[in-house]
């Protein structure tokens, strides 16, 4: 299946590919070892950008509440640290 | 406010429906699903539970009223899940995004084994969708051709789900077959 990033296809496959072997041959057997953590570093940092550059980001996260979701976004946070970080150093 | 539930059981075990959840798409049953990203996924040290939040963009043909209602045909949904593998339940909770002022669809799946017989799968699945009162007259009959979209949507996701766990098993068979023929 392709990204909504055509750029970030080839590591959400990759990403992909490594989650379900990783599933189905050690998380089923109770290993809490994450076989593909860099792949899916890779590929969170390119959809991020991608999300970013599509606008999704503020949507996603007013999502979360109704989901129950334990994440925030740090693309988000980010965005609101640098803010912050402009009206302090605007301050008289 | 309609309300959809539905529940079903897979004829496998509940380590072959999760994969296969995770294995779903694509797959021509649901060709309205067409992209599914992982924002993030992780698994607790602790419980050993798999934390994971997903975007799932969705595109299909709608009835006109709804296209213009909703300004387009493609949609965003967002969707958390945790899968306990000791306790072998996995949950989803996810909730549309897009034009979610005017129609908010929330839906809510469980997969565990069936508690009459541990080696097949429950599967239980509900969802609430609401139309917003600023619709005014137009609310009712927008819930009603989203309620009747998401039940034929559920049946073709169930035949999409036992597509992919026919190919898991076929691809278990060749493994078996190969290692025979050695």
């Amino acid at each position: 299946m392709e990204s909504i990033s055509k750029e970030c296809t080839p590591l959400k496959q990759e990403y992909d590919a490594c989650f379900t072997k990783w599933y189905s041959e050690k998380f089923l057997q109770g290993e809490k070892t994450n076989d593909c953590a860099e792949l899916f570093k890779q590929y969170q940092t390119c959809l991020k950008k991608a999300l970013k550059e599509k606008g999704l980001t503020k949507m996603i996260a007013d999502a979360r509440p109704a989901i129950g979701s334990v994440y925030k976004d740090d693309l988000l946070d980010a965005d609101k640290d640098k803010a912050q970080q402009q009206r302090e150093s605007n301050k008289p | 406010m309609r309300l959809f539930e539905a529940t079903h059981v897979f004829k496998h075990d509940w380590d072959t429906v999760s994969l296969a959840n995770w294995r779903k798409y694509p797959n021509d049953k649901t060709p309205h699903v067409r992209h599914v990203e992982v924002l993030n996924q992780e698994i607790d040290p602790e419980t050993g539970i798999l934390r994971t939040e997903r975007l799932i963009m969705v595109k299909q043909n709608v009835p006109t009223l709804l296209k213009k209602l909703f300004g387009g045909d493609a949609s965003y949904v967002l969707e958390y899940s945790e899968v306990d593998p000791r306790q072998k339940s996995m949950v989803m909770q996810s909730q549309n995004m897009t034009f979610s002022n005017i129609l908010s669809v929330g839906e809510h799946i469980l997969y565990q084994p069936d508690p009459d017989n541990l080696s097949h799968t429950q599967f239980v699945q509900s969802a609430q969708l609401k139309a917003s009162t600023a619709l005014c007259r137009f609310a009712n009959k927008v819930e009603d051709m989203c309620w009747n979209r998401f039940k034929d949507n559920a049946q073709v996701g169930k035949l999409g789900l036992e597509q992919v766990v026919s190919k898991i098993l076929a691809e278990r068979q060749a493994v078996v077959m190969a290692q025979v023929a050695e």
